[in-house]
């Protein structure tokens, strides 16, 4: 049974959600000195991901608090997982562009191409509401996320400094808690949910510390 | 040395100007070529933009003219410097 975990997984996402609205906000306002192309895919990524994460928790409290029929509670936590996962697909997606654009800085894909597979959901909402459905939705944001994480591992790479390396640490456990909360799913595991939920908020403490230990530079 | 010229972005450009004035405290304009790494008629064109945001002020003392970075520049360059690092973690250079 999954739906004993609402309350904790939830809270831990609220945490993760208001991280991610931190990081979008500093990404806004550091785009706004650098004219950064790449900051504001970051900026936009990052408050997708925040509105999700915390519209995600909020319905799931919602439902986890409400008592009434069984049935209702279980189409509130359908619709809450398929906005996740859509707000997320999203998300990811415009911060994988980002790091597209970042690399292949003559051709930047259009934003239009970029965002057609998230459009192309849009029809299949109903569809959404069934498991199998559910499970690619999380599918696509761990390749989305991983993707996102081996960018990191080649900034790392080319930067060898302390930032570069808290963000592969962090989007690194952010792909992970994707794989526990997939597991979870599949395998009906209570726990191995839970486990994904403490290794998102894990990766948006890491990128808290990032924010603020990066906004301290200037400072000094 | 800062890097050449044709693969810095403008507010690099800025940047490295008044970082090397921030450096010297006040800075004449050949020191600035030679640290900026920008020839005259290009600094001529940044500093008057520079001091047209209020950034960078100027003074003249025994015929020579000097720059100084106003407040304003001073959080201009912290809050580069943030942004640097902030960018730097993605791979990504300003």
């Amino acid at each position: 049974m999954v739906e004993p975990y609402l309350v904790p997984n939830s809270l831990l996402n609220i945490v993760s959600g208001a991280v991610a609205l931190g990081v979008s906000y500093y990404a806004f306002r550091y785009r706004r000195v650098t004219g950064s192309g790449f900051l504001r895919y970051l900026s936009v990524g990052f408050m997708l991901l925040g509105v999700g994460l915390l519209a995600q928790a909020s319905l799931y409290l919602f439902a986890a608090f409400n008592l009434a029929r069984v049935t209702d509670r279980i189409a509130l936590i359908y619709s809450a997982t398929a906005l996740y996962l859509v707000l997320q697909s999203a998300a990811y997606l415009i911060i994988a562009a980002g790091y597209t654009v970042r690399v292949q800085k003559g051709m930047p894909m259009d934003r239009a191409e970029a965002l057609a597979p998230v459009v192309a959901v849009g029809p299949v909402m109903p569809l959404l509401f069934r498991t199998l459905i559910l499970d690619t939705g999380e599918l696509v944001i761990l390749v989305l996320v991983s993707f996102i994480a081996f960018q990191g591992a080649m900034a790392y790479s080319e930067q060898r400094n302390r930032f570069s390396l808290i963000v592969l640490l962090a989007f690194a456990l952010i792909a992970l808690s994707h794989l526990g909360e997939l597991a979870g799913s599949i395998l009906t595991s209570g726990f191995l949910y839970v486990i994904g939920g403490t290794a998102n908020l894990a990766g948006f403490v890491l990128l808290l510390v990032f924010v603020i230990w990066s906004g301290r530079v200037g400072s000094s | 040395m800062v890097q050449a010229e044709k693969q810095r972005s403008t507010i690099k450009i800025y940047f490295d100007i008044l970082t090397v004035t921030e450096e010297e405290g006040e800075a004449k304009t050949t020191r600035i070529i030679q640290k900026a790494n920008l020839p005259h008629d290009r600094l001529m064109k940044h500093v008057a933009e520079l001091q047209k945001r209020g950034l960078l002020s100027e003074y003249e003392d025994g015929g020579s003219r000097y720059y100084r970075v106003t407040s304003k520049g001073l959080e201009f360059v912290r809050e580069v410097r943030r942004a640097q690092s902030f960018l730097s973690a993605f791979g990504v250079a300003i």
